[in-house]
């Protein structure tokens, strides 16, 4: 009873017209970025981010949960008719949902995109709303060791999960560590890795990071990797709309997808890539007509749209209740609290109640505003499909301007956005995932703190990180994560050779 | 870095390891240069730098041995993408580059309008005119509503003071 009380609080604070406001515009944006190629949540939520400065935390919150689902419901449709998906995400949708489209059966295969996005997005949310104020009680008994293990094991898993190997991803999230130690030791009041600038006292923003890493390094790979020749649009025209058939064949997959998204969304390593994925495959073992799979299949469309908007809301249950993020937009998300001096954690549920049931109620409205948005006026928003690349993405880079500039109109960060860039650029070209150089970015100095802070207490004694049976656990379970793929290919590895041998034997 | 001969060279990209492995030693070597207060109970303010130099240097050696071993190709390219173009991609680098150049000078809104039509011609736009037109609109835009945001972004134009 006492959730639903605070939910219906958090509707009171939501429904008041400036939030639905904020709502709309939020919502808007994120579809409009959905839609547009080279731009996602975590980049438009970033240069959004020095609003903060201007408008209330509940607001700014509802555009930014806006901004997050809304991107989700854009890209599903960039994916079906462009071909083009967006984000990791969305990568299943265009699999089937662009067959869908050659064959005419684009209208239909946005519908259930649609649709599913809000059928998932609903359950996520309701997920949430339950399962939050749970897990934020328990977090309650956390200490600072405890915290210091639960960051361990999520930057073991940001950094083996994403990317293509664990070299790569380690790479990324200690080259985020390394900017993260750059400033003023928040302990000792010591100045650390500063190159005698006296403008990187205050450490790197994250912002400037962000946008780098993300905006300029994309831009600079599409504009070197750019062809002249216009992508084909599939028309909308023409086609019907869902049908009969296609509801039934539908609604499973809607409810199958949010299941399998929004629990692997809410763990430390979380993202959409595995969920959707998941979910597809699920989809084309469950389907009647497995034939139809690779030439547009709906199930195919409906069941990773789903789960992608479930593991959407489920990133936000350790975001809103450990201050822990497990994707590039939660760790925006994140770095937005702490603008505005908020730390996202058990806490947070008693002090700041109205904000956060605000932001839960608020996904409840967003994902009705944007089944609205979507679902009828898609055709208006294809229309942004039609702007020439190379306005897109030169705005792309005044945007990206504005926001680092904008921060303290410092030549310094400039300069740093530019070199970022370049780091963007590099690893964009060679793969390197940058989802984890930005929570080692943001987490860094945060575990540096609860570290320091458990052996403080401890006078310097170190079994304490291993003192408390969650803390143990969680490292245990760090551990594992470290050890077990590469055991795994090592032994996949001797048996393919074993394998070779006996048929060389043979 | 794909374009024909040099594509053995962009198969092996051991300087990628080195450069992190280069950011390592740096960081190793800032870490002894940061005193260690010995009041401080636990770890000091030195510990998490040398860690993470620590980190690096392993990292970078492990990145460069992969990339000998053949084992870091570059990421595979998608059979839609052009290959690698030289020059716009030095043209779009001038575009991020030329604000540190003029900022101080022009401000914000000159400085993104010249940025926005190197970017543009990085893309193949040919039409100078109209892209300065619409990067200019685009930035004193973007000016004008940041600053009713309350958000700076420096003197319309430096040079009139």
């Amino acid at each position: 009873m006492d959730i639903l009380n605070q939910l219906l609080g958090g509707f009171a604070v939501a429904l008041q017209p400036m939030n639905l406001f904020w709502a709309f515009v939020g919502c808007g944006l994120g579809t409009a970025v959905g839609v547009l190629p080279g731009i996602g949540p975590a980049l438009t939520i970033a240069l959004l981010l020095p609003v903060t400065a201007q408008v209330n935390p509940a607001s700014a919150f509802i555009m930014f949960a806006g901004i997050l689902y809304g991107a989700l419901y854009g890209g599903s449709t960039t994916s079906i008719l462009l071909n083009t998906p967006g984000e990791s995400g969305s990568v299943m949708t265009a699999l089937e949902g662009n067959r869908m489209a050659r064959r005419g059966r684009g209208a239909a295969a946005l519908a259930t995109a649609a649709i599913g996005s809000f059928v998932a997005g609903t359950v996520g949310t309701l997920a949430l709303t339950f399962l939050a104020p749970a897990i934020a009680e328990l977090a309650f008994v956390f200490g600072p060791e405890d915290y210091f293990a639960l960051m361990m094991l999520s930057f073991t898993s940001v950094a083996v999960v994403m990317g293509r190997s664990m070299v790569r991803g380690f790479a990324a999230l200690f080259f985020g560590l390394a900017l993260g130690t750059i400033g003023i030791d928040t302990q000792t009041g010591q100045t650390r890795m500063v190159f005698g600038s006296l403008e990187l006292l205050d450490g790197i923003s994250f912002t400037v990071v962000l946008v780098s890493l993300f905006a300029i390094g994309e831009t600079l790979y599409v504009a070197s990797r750019h062809s002249a020749a216009p992508a084909a649009i599939n028309p909308l025209s023409g086609g019907s709309w869902m049908t009969r058939q296609d509801w039934t064949r539908s609604w499973k997959p809607w409810l199958r997808g949010s299941v399998i998204g929004f629990p692997i969304g809410a763990l430390p390593a979380g993202g959409t890539e595995i969920p959707t994925f998941l979910s597809y495959a699920l989809e084309r073992r469950l389907s009647k007509h497995p034939e139809e799979f690779g030439q547009g299949a709906i199930e195919g469309v409906a069941g990773p749209e789903a789960a992608n908007n479930a593991a959407a809301a489920g990133i936000l249950v350790p975001l809103l209740t450990l201050g822990l993020p497990s994707t590039a937009t939660a760790a925006v998300l994140l770095a937005a609290f702490q603008n505005y001096g908020l730390q996202p954690g058990p806490l947070l549920f008693a002090t700041n109640p109205d904000l956060l049931w605000g932001l839960i109620a608020s996904l409840y409205i967003g994902n009705v505003i944007l089944l609205i948005l979507n679902l009828p006026l898609v055709g208006i928003w294809v229309r942004l499909l039609l702007i020439p690349r190379h306005y897109i993405y030169g705005g792309i880079v005044v945007f990206a301007m504005v926001g680092v500039w904008g921060l303290s109109t410092s030549w310094m960060d400039l300069a740093l956005m530019c070199g970022l860039g370049l780091v963007g650029y590099v690893a964009r070209v060679h793969d390197f995932p940058i989802a984890p150089a930005l929570i080692g970015l943001i987490l860094g100095p945060q575990a540096e703190i609860q570290l320091r802070r458990a052996l403080a207490v401890s006078q310097g004694d170190w079994s304490v990180l291993v003192g408390t049976p969650i803390a143990a656990t969680l490292l245990g379970v760090a551990a594992l994560v470290l050890i077990v793929p590469p055991l795994l290919a090592y032994r996949r590895r001797r048996a393919e050779a074993e394998g070779q041998s006996a048929a060389a034997a043979g | 870095m794909k374009n024909g001969s040099a594509a053995a060279a962009g198969g092996r990209p051991w300087w990628l390891g080195l450069a992190i492995l280069i950011m390592g030693v740096l960081w190793l070597n800032g870490a002894r240069s940061i005193a260690s207060t010995t009041n401080y109970v636990g770890v000091g303010p030195a510990a998490m730098v040398l860690a993470v130099g620590l980190g690096l240097v392993l990292l970078g050696f492990l990145l460069i041995v992969q990339a000998l071993k053949g084992q870091l190709a570059p990421a595979s390219e998608d059979e839609e993408e052009a290959p690698f173009s030289r020059p716009a991609f030095l043209m779009a680098l001038a575009g991020v580059g030329v604000p540190l150049l003029t900022i101080r000078w022009l401000g914000f809104p000159f400085s993104a309008m010249l940025a926005f039509t190197l970017v543009t011609h990085a893309f193949g736009s040919r039409r100078t005119l109209l892209d300065l037109g619409i990067g200019a609109l685009i930035a004193s835009l973007a000016w004008l509503g940041f600053s009713r945001l309350g958000i700076s972004l420096g003197p319309f134009f430096p040079l009139l003071g």
